[in-house]
């Protein structure tokens, strides 16, 4: 019970957030995009924590979202609504395939086979002009969500600011299911102890497509609100900045942690908005903290501390 | 507190604080690092010079001008971070654009925020379409011009008879060839297009492409390559080791300074054209180029290039515009240069058109010693 009013204080004060830190136009854009960015890694993170495979293809995704969000929308007129859930239903059937595909491999060949399918995926973006070829497309209008007879509709950073918290806050609820799910458990399983899990009859395979599948709608999402706040959609969805950004934003607080990859993604935001170095040392930087964590605190910065904690005690 | 020290930090305050609120701010955001990075550079020294020669001469409606200076790091997702925070610093113009994607995600968040934003370099026909920003303007020419040039030089100048392409296989390649055969039917060009070879961006070698080319012998062959530091200078030395014997037509700007560092005089006799040579006619007739030329040399050592003279246009362009309607307003100011001429700057009498593209004046040029980049300019 008193965990419980915890949360919902948190909630409501995370939601007042921009307003606390003075409500410009800069501070809506940056959390608007900190939020979006998150829910962009939670996809990752999915896979990365409860499978322990690196995916290279999740742009693929979030490209996913994007470029439904912003073709439906200015060619046909459909509201938020629609493309959301078209989003959820082409980014599933994507990763369906693509599951299906890796079904066998693991580790290194995994990554490669995803990083592949984000290369040709980026190929048809940029050349196929009836999707928007190599310019992308523009005009996307603001975000209208129909709620019966009212329309919320999202034009400025301000609007859509508790579009992009509810999206999140869904997200954190999602996964916060997910890890005390049968499917979370026995991924973990799978992962962790493959002989139990053989022993106990859990085919992993199965396991394994399911919570790819299941990854992919998150990131697609974040992809599709991404469309409406940029309000231009362009084959730059598929650039390693957002590849590096999702694999950082996962490990640099450590894995399996819930809030992990929001903070993450907040510390990466926030050094590259307002202690920028300059657009070399910012991916040098941020190339190196990958390359440091995984290699010397493969636990994130929970790990650090949790090593540091135990040394003290 | 004595009085005198009161009075003191009045003053201070009086003589400080109004005086820097004052500036005007001009912001540019264009890729500072990674590959274009050098690019974005000049083109931002290139309105830095610009802006001081204003404030040397006294300001502007009275006031200093202040450069902002951003990298969008050749990335849309920077860009747009880039363009907030110009909102945030209350800029009065964005001068932005080395790459298409990078303009058309900006363009919405500036135009929201109801900044004036000028595009210097970046070529996408989108950016003008008017959806992301109903006031746009651009300097650099549009890719519909370019081939105009390119397609009237090669009915009227060279009188071809038989024509063939080569073509890069993209939106770039295709859309430029399309545009020029679109160009042919307006000039109902008496010839016709035989051959078209197409090849990747990536590729650096088109001896296939160059021995059908040869068989076909066509009177020109119109080339786009925009791969300006390997793809464009192999091809012209294979060109030139195939020995054919048609004309090389270069589509507009692919003659970069690269291609004559690498392939040397092997560009010999190629025609192409551009829009802005700070040595050749008419722009060497012009005394604000000629000045520019000077400060730019004086300050960087070098000569300015077209992308240089882009940018620095473009503040001379809202300069001109916000002297004379003594305004910084966005609407007042792009309406005093969208469809109207300004006079005064590096590209002398600047006409716009009424979507917000300036004019160009194309040079047609050709290539007299590819070792030293010498040119001829075309009549």
């Amino acid at each position: 019970m008193l965990r419980a009013a915890a949360v919902a204080a948190l909630v409501v004060l995370a939601f007042f957030l921009p307003r606390l830190l003075g409500g410009t136009s800069v501070v809506y854009s940056t959390l608007t995009t900190i939020a979006i960015f998150a829910v962009m890694c939670y996809g990752v993170d999915v896979v990365l924590s409860y499978l322990g495979e690196v995916s290279l293809g999740h742009t693929l995704f979030w490209a996913i979202g994007g470029y439904t969000a912003a073709n439906l929308s200015v060619k046909y007129g459909l509201n938020g609504w629609s493309t959301a859930f078209a989003t959820i239903v082409l980014s599933i059937a994507a990763a369906a395939f693509l599951g299906a595909v890796t079904l066998r491999t693991r580790e290194f060949v995994f990554s490669l086979v995803t990083y592949a399918a984000a290369v040709v995926a980026y190929e048809i973006a940029f050349n196929w002009e009836a999707i928007g070829g190599s310019d992308g497309i523009v005009g996307i209008s603001a975000l209208k969500l129909p709620f019966g007879v009212a329309t919320y509709t999202g034009a400025t950073q301000e609007e859509l600011w508790p579009i992009a918290f509810a999206l999140l806050l869904a997200t954190l609820a999602f996964i916060e299911r997910f890890r005390r799910s049968k499917l979370g458990t026995t991924a973990l399983m799978v992962q962790m102890n493959p002989p139990l899990a053989a022993s106990l009859g859990v085919d992993p395979r199965k396991v394994r497509l399911a919570v790819f599948v299941i990854s992919a709608p998150i990131t697609g999402l974040a992809g599709w609100l991404y469309a409406y706040q940029r309000a231009y959609v362009g084959p730059d969805m598929f650039e390693t900045y957002f590849l590096v950004m999702m694999l950082t934003a996962v490990v640099l607080v450590g894995r399996r942690v819930l809030i992990g990859p929001l903070i993450g993604t907040a510390i990466l935001i926030v050094q590259q908005n307002l202690l920028s170095l300059g657009g070399d040392w910012n991916k040098i930087i941020l190339g190196s903290v990958l390359a440091l964590v995984l290699i010397f605190w493969p636990a994130g910065l929970i790990g650090l501390f949790r090593r540091f904690v135990k040394s003290n005690a | 507190m004595s009085k005198s020290i009161k009075l003191a930090i009045a003053l201070l305050l009086g003589l400080s604080a109004p005086a820097m609120a004052q500036d005007i701010k001009v912001g540019t955001i264009f890729p500072l690092s990674g590959g274009a990075g050098p690019d974005g550079q000049s083109v931002t020294n290139a309105v830095k010079l610009a802006i001081q020669e204003i404030n040397d001469k006294g300001g502007l409606l009275g006031r200093k001008i202040a450069l902002v200076s951003k990298d969008d790091e050749s990335t849309p997702a920077v860009g747009v971070s880039r363009a907030n925070e110009m909102i945030a610093e209350k800029v009065d113009v964005v001068i932005e654009g080395w790459n298409s994607p990078v303009t058309l995600a900006m363009q919405p968040i500036l135009a929201r925020a109801g900044i004036l934003d000028i595009t210097a370099v970046s070529k996408s026909d989108l950016i003008l379409a008017g959806e992301t920003n109903p006031l746009a303007i651009r300097i650099n020419s549009s890719n519909g011009f370019d081939a105009g040039v390119i397609a009237k030089y090669v009915a009227e100048t060279l009188k071809a008879k038989k024509v063939a392409f080569l073509t890069q296989n993209d939106v770039y390649g295709n859309g430029f060839q399309a545009a020029v055969e679109a160009e042919f039917k307006k000039l109902n060009f008496a010839g016709e297009v035989t051959t078209t070879e197409k090849f990747a961006f990536k590729d650096t070698d088109f001896r296939v492409q160059l021995t059908n080319l040869k068989t076909a012998n066509p009177d020109a062959i119109i080339v786009t390559n925009s791969s300006n530091s390997s793809g464009l200078p192999a091809m012209v030395e294979q060109y030139r080791q195939a020995d054919l014997k048609s004309a090389f037509v270069g589509a507009v700007g692919i003659m970069l300074p690269t291609v004559f560092k690498v392939a040397g005089v092997a560009n010999d006799g190629i025609v192409s054209a551009d829009i802005y040579f700070w040595d050749l006619p008419p722009f060497n007739a012009i005394p604000e180029s000629n000045s520019f030329v000077t400060a730019f040399k004086k300050a960087y050592g070098v000569e300015p290039d077209k992308s240089a003279a882009l940018g620095a246009a473009a503040l001379q362009v809202w300069a001109r515009a916000v002297e004379a309607t003594k305004s910084l307003d966005r609407k007042t100011v792009a309406e005093a240069i969208r469809g109207k001429t300004i006079k005064g700057t590096l590209f002398g009498d600047a006409q716009f058109l009424p979507n917000g593209q300036l004019q160009p004046r194309y040079v047609v040029f050709k290539v007299v010693d590819g070792k030293t980049a010498k040119l001829e300019a075309l009549k």
